[in-house]
């Protein structure tokens, strides 16, 4: 059998070839190079395919591929550190990758009719983009090192400015390019750090196989081994929390979670083909993907754990509340991927491994379906995104409707749709968990409250747009659309619709159904995978153990799901009751106070501004210490020498006797010394 | 396959080099009125190829290396090949050729340039067999054969007032210099009765030790002069300054390092760090002083030059003080020796080419008529946007940023004298560097960013020397690709130091 595994690389090259060729001949081709990154992002989908299908045969990898510094220890620093580029293929890159190329391949194809079919100009530009940035993905999710995913993750960061700020005649989108280029880049420092803090504490940064910085960890938690420095002095549970933290806040920025999400609404700025890749699976996944993929090193780490559950049980409340008084679509669904995030922060701090790829999984699907539905609207409303110019699309644009439905009620976590299972596993995880820890139950409580919060703005969002009377001319006489957009969100929601079925544990626990828990399974190493990177390894190694409500295991899963259900139904109710109407009106001055603090994001881009204004106070402060101390010094230094210099010049008087003379004294001082302190003339 | 060679083919480098220099000496006597100045750069260009051909085809193969048997010697040991001479050799051919293809296009109004060219082929050759010298009066008579050739050098344009004056203080000094480096041979000789570099380690010195030290102390006057370091520098800036930009190229970068192989060898194998102890002939401090010294008031001095020539004098001169580091932070049995001063000599290869470089940069602005000064290089890169380029590569590499090659030589130097445990010198080294980077980036500066001072300033570019943009270009690239290629540079230079202790 020809190694599927070989082909890893070209899952990763064929964008980027189609960037190059984007980039380069894009002009020349038809749709501006469409088809080429069309073309690529399909082969990539069908090698992803195949590798998923050679990992479901058994097989796993893990293999360097090349050096580029330090081959064979020898030679950076005194711990013998080899820089490496490498692939990890795993069950979790698998699906990963699937997920990747399955969402890029119909973000092109929907791109045809949202950019070449809207007489966009600059399009060789934008597929080169998108190529680059499919690319930088997947070797992100390929990457065996925490380094080389470093690189990929800042070529994903960029790629996302270029991407963002594609319209950059406009004075928005560069403006949002900037500042998510910034506030990625804030998290990302701590990243680098943090990088530079596991070579230098383990030596090498794997993430897999036995001399992997995972296993060093545990090895070294467990007093089985060591590890090469810590410093000074640090308990080493406390600086391994440091140092995950330090990642952490590469996390943060990239999957916008508080207090770095300020960015991904402002990046709606960019063409809507572009934020349903940003949500669904490059750069904000990028974040979570990072958590799971080093997932080995968190769970030793009890506080790294419980800070990752209440950021993502926070930004899961914090980000929903914000959703609900918004009146563009897109900025609706900008704020519901934060909070979804929030989720999978949750998940991920809570010990629900699997119950965070899979809401990963499932969010990817609805939440680009969601987008691109979205794109759908943005095209019939002539590039109008205020929902409050919308309603009564159903009857008008019927596949866009029933298809954004599905999303909205995967969204909304409604049974049987795809987000009720994920969602409700990590509820569940989160419950069983912190049952014993305050920490995480707070974090629990937090995602719960979020769950109704998130059906009502989902819903208002559906009814305004697509239900009651038309309410301009536009929404009376939309811009039909093409097979290219009508094609992918047919698959995506189909998608939204039965993904779930990859993972019915509730179902199982219930009626004691075996075996169909294939996610669980396949994360589990079940058909392949690598040792020490399976959820069996993290559970035995996590901090957490399960305590259940009345009714044990089974009772628990009733009353979770039943309670999460029910409050999203009543999150549905209301905002039916509300708009579902023929004309709906504002209700949000109901609000009062709140509305404002809620328009206005909690003043959290205010805060972030005073807070930079703040700093350049104190910048200020240090620049006056800089320029009247430290430049003090400098200068006096530089004057100091450059009179110096000035006399050494002198030195220099192009007299030729003055020069033998200057060397004969220089060479019998020298002898003088030399000769004093070695005793020759005694 | 070298090896069924006989052992004197182990010369090969040494003796293309003469053999070059011979025929243009001999078609320049035939025919002294034929202005054939190409095929002579074509001659001498090609025979110093030859010879770095060989050069590299015998490290390659490993001739003289430890693992293939060792050193070769010969002639009653008088001459002794091995690693670090044929590493020196491929440093003194290249900068050979580049200079010679560079002079072809600035010597092309020049009445007679033949000469010029065997001038610099006989001065490779004293310089190649200054590398492979095992006998201090090879050395003398090598060192003798680098400088007699390199005064008339300096003086060559010899209707230029400044060119004359500079060879004159030049071979003054020089004179000067030599003296005190021959008795300085002679006091050893007096002390321990042998010429031979290995004898004279293994040479009883009961009751000499004085006259070993002052002979010793002496010796390294040479020394500091070949290498332009202080006290003995006085020549440096003048001549460097008057003479023909090729010549100063040539100076300061294969001339300083051929000063530099009689440092590493003479002082390592006939005056060893033992017996350097057991006699308080604390040489190496001496070189810590001097390195001290040199660097530091090279680079100051350089701070405040207006002409550019000048200025790179003056670096010249503060990267002698580094390579300097490379004899100075050794101790005995220290963990680092060999690594040290294999890091000087990939230091003096990288040089070899950035400094050789920038000084053609310069014959470039003085073939076409800029003037000499930080101002009059202003604007260049619009008339010149290649070789500004690479005259940038030159300086930053120079400076020691990355990613040029420059910061990698100069990393390991201050680490391995770190190591060894002279954080003090490595210490002086970088602030040396901060000072320099001030004065590098000038250049940069000028040509890049201030205006011309006058619309017509840069109309005398009207010329495109191909053979200097060669010469300019190929050093860049060279300076660029010797960051990916410096791992078995430095490995090579590291063995063949190793070698030695």
């Amino acid at each position: 059998m020809v190694n599927a595994f070989a082909y890893v690389p070209a899952i990763v090259l064929l964008p980027f070839f189609s960037f190059l060729v984007a980039l380069g001949a894009g002009k020349y081709l038809p749709k501006g190079g469409a088809f080429g990154g069309i073309a690529a992002t399909a082969g990539s989908f069908l090698l992803s395919i195949w590798v998923a299908a050679a990992v479901a045969g058994g097989r796993a990898y893990n293999e360097t591929l090349y050096y580029w510094a330090g081959e064979g220890g020898a030679g950076i620093g005194p711990t013998d550190i080899e820089l490496t580029f490498g692939v990890l293929i795993d069950p979790l890159s698998a699906l990963m990758l699937v997920i990747v190329t399955l969402v890029a391949l119909l973000v092109h194809v929907f791109s045809l009719g949202y950019m070449n079919d809207e007489g966009e100009t600059g399009l060789p530009r934008y597929y080169a983009g998108l190529g680059l940035f499919t690319a930088s993905m997947l070797g992100f999710v390929v990457a065996d090192n925490l380094l080389m995913a470093f690189m990929f993750f800042e070529l994903v960061g960029l790629c996302s400015y270029l991407l963002i700020g594609f319209h950059f005649r406009e004075p928005g989108p560069p403006s949002a390019a900037k500042k998510a280029f910034l506030v990625t880049r804030f998290g990302d420092y701590f990243f680098l750090v943090g990088v530079v803090a596991v070579f230098a504490t383990f030596g090498t940064a794997q993430f897999a196989g036995p001399e992997s910085f995972p296993a060093l960890a545990d090895a070294a938690l467990n007093g089985s081994g060591s590890v090469a420095w810590t410093p000074g002095g640090l308990d080493l549970g406390t600086w391994l929390t440091v140092v995950g933290l330090l990642v952490l806040g590469g996390v943060v920025g990239k999957s916008a979670q508080f207090p770095l999400h300020t960015w991904l609404p402002d990046a709606m700025e960019g063409p809507t083909p572009v934020s349903a890749l940003i949500h669904a699976a490059t750069m904000v996944a990028a974040g979570v993907y990072l958590v799971a993929r080093m997932y080995g090193f968190y769970v030793l780490t009890p506080t790294t754990m419980a800070v990752i559950a209440f950021i993502g049980g926070f930004t899961a409340l914090f980000a929903a509340t914000m959703g609900l008084v918004k009146d563009e679509l897109k900025q609706v669904l900008a704020y519901s991927t934060i909070s979804q995030y929030g989720y999978m922060m949750l998940a991920l701090g809570a010990g629900g491994y699997v119950a965070a790829v899979f809401h990963l999984t499932t969010h990817a699907f609805f939440k680009a379906l969601l987008f691109l539905g979205a794109g759908s609207v943005i095209i019939a409303m002539h590039h109008n995104e205020d929902m409050w110019d919308m309603g009564g699309l159903k009857s008008r644009m019927p596949v866009t409707y029933y298809t954004f439905l599905a999303g909205s009620l995967a969204l909304a976590g409604i049974f049987p749709f795809a987000g009720f299972w994920s969602k409700d596993e990590i509820l569940y995880e989160a419950l069983v968990h912190g049952l014993n820890d305050p920490l995480l139950l707070g974090g629990y409580l937090m995602g719960l409250l979020a769950v109704p919060v998130t059906a009502f703005y989902t819903f208002r969002m559906v009814f305004l747009t697509f239900h009651g009377e038309p309410r301009s001319d536009t929404a009376r006489d939309p811009e039909p659309v093409r097979w290219n957009v009508k094609g992918p969100l047919t698959v995506l929601g189909s998608l939204a619709v039965v993904t779930g079925l990859i993972n019915m544990v509730p179902v199982q626990k219930v009626l004691g159904l075996e075996g169909i828990d294939l996610l669980h399974r396949w994360l589990d190493n079940e058909w392949g995978g690598i040792e020490g990177l399976s959820s069996h390894h993290y559970a035995d190694i996590g901090p957490y153990s399960s305590a259940y409500l009345v009714g044990g295991e089974v009772g628990t899963v009733l009353v979770g799901a039943a309670v999460s259900l029910g409050l999203a139904l009543l999150g549905l109710g209301l905002a039916w009751r509300l708009y579902n109407v023929a004309s709906p009106t504002e209700h949000t001055a109901k609000l009062g106070g709140v509305k404002d603090v809620l328009y206005n994001n909690y003043y959290l881009d205010e805060l972030q501004v005073w807070l930079a204004y703040r700093t350049e106070d104190v910048a200020g402060g240090a620049n006056t210490f800089d320029q009247g101390i430290i430049d003090g010094v400098v200068n006096g230094v530089s004057s100091v020498s450059l009179t110096g210099s000035g006399r050494i010049r002198k030195l220099q008087s192009g007299v030729v006797s003055q020069y033998a003379a200057l060397l004969t004294f220089g060479l019998v001082a020298l002898l003088l010394v030399l000769g004093a302190t070695g005793g020759w003339f005694l | 396959m070298v090896n069924a060679l006989p052992q004197v083919a182990a010369l090969l480098p040494v003796l293309l080099l003469g053999f070059t220099g011979l025929a243009l000496l001999l078609v320049d006597t035939i025919s002294p009125d034929e202005r054939s100045n190409t095929s002579m750069a074509a001659v001498s260009a090609l025979g110093a190829l030859a010879s770095l051909a060989a050069t590299v085809w015998f490290v390659a193969s490993g001739t003289g290396s430890v693992d293939t048997g060792g050193a070769i010697t010969l002639f009653a040991d008088a001459i002794k090949v091995d690693t670090m001479a044929l590493f020196f050799t491929a440093i003194f051919a290249s900068v050979t050729a580049l200079v010679v293809v560079a002079a072809n296009d600035y010597f092309h109004d020049h009445a007679n340039p033949a000469a010029f060219y065997s001038l610099v082929t006989f001065a490779a050759t004293g310089m190649a067999l200054l590398a492979v010298a095992n006998s201090l009066a090879v050395v003398f008579v090598a060192l003798e054969m680098v400088s007699l050739p390199s005064y008339v050098l300096v003086a060559y344009l010899k209707h230029n007032r400044g060119s004359v004056e500079a060879g004159l203080k030049y071979f003054l000094v020089g004179a000067l210099s030599s003296a005190i480096f021959l008795f300085g041979i002679s006091l050893v000789y007096a002390a321990t009765g042998s010429l031979i570099l290995a004898d004279i380690a293994s040479a009883p010195v009961e009751g000499l030790a004085g006259v070993l030290g002052v002979g010793v102390v002496m010796m390294i006057g040479g020394v500091a002069f070949k290498t332009a370091s202080v006290p003995f520098h006085f020549w440096a800036p003048e001549a460097y300054e008057g003479a023909p930009a090729p010549v100063s190229a040539f100076l300061s970068s294969a001339s300083k390092a051929a000063g530099f192989v009689v440092a590493f060898r003479v002082f390592t194998e006939a005056f060893p760090l033992e017996l350097a102890a057991s006699a308080n002939i604390d040489w190496m401090f001496a070189f810590a002083v001097l390195a001290a010294v040199t660097m530091t008031l090279g680079n100051f001095a350089a701070a405040v030059q207006e002409e550019v020539k000048r200025m790179l004098a003056y670096s010249s001169i503060g990267h002698a003080g580094y390579a300097l580091i490379g004899v100075a932070a050794l101790t005995v049995d220290g963990p680092a020796n060999g690594t040290v001063m294999g890091a000087a000599m990939a230091h003096l290869l990288v040089y070899g080419f950035m400094n050789t470089g920038a000084f053609l940069f310069v014959a470039m602005a003085e073939r076409w008529g800029v003037g000499k000064t930080f101002a009059d290089y202003a604007g260049l890169w619009r008339r010149a946007p290649v070789a500004s380029v690479a005259m940038a590569v030159f300086m930053f590499s120079l400076a020691g940023l990355p990613p040029f090659a420059g910061f990698f030589s100069k990393y390991f130097l201050f680490q391995a004298a770190i190591d060894n445990g002279f954080l003090w010198l490595a210490g002086l080294g970088a602030v040396n560097s901060v000072v320099s980077l001030y004065y590098y980036s000038r250049v940069v500066k000028a040509l890049f960013l201030d205006d011309p001072a006058s619309p017509s300033a840069l109309d005398t570019i009207d010329v495109r020397p191909t053979a200097l943009y060669a010469a300019v270009v190929f050093a860049a690239v060279a300076t660029v690709l010797l960051l990916p290629g410096f791992g078995p540079v430095i490995e090579t230079a590291e063995a063949a130091a190793s070698a030695l202790f």
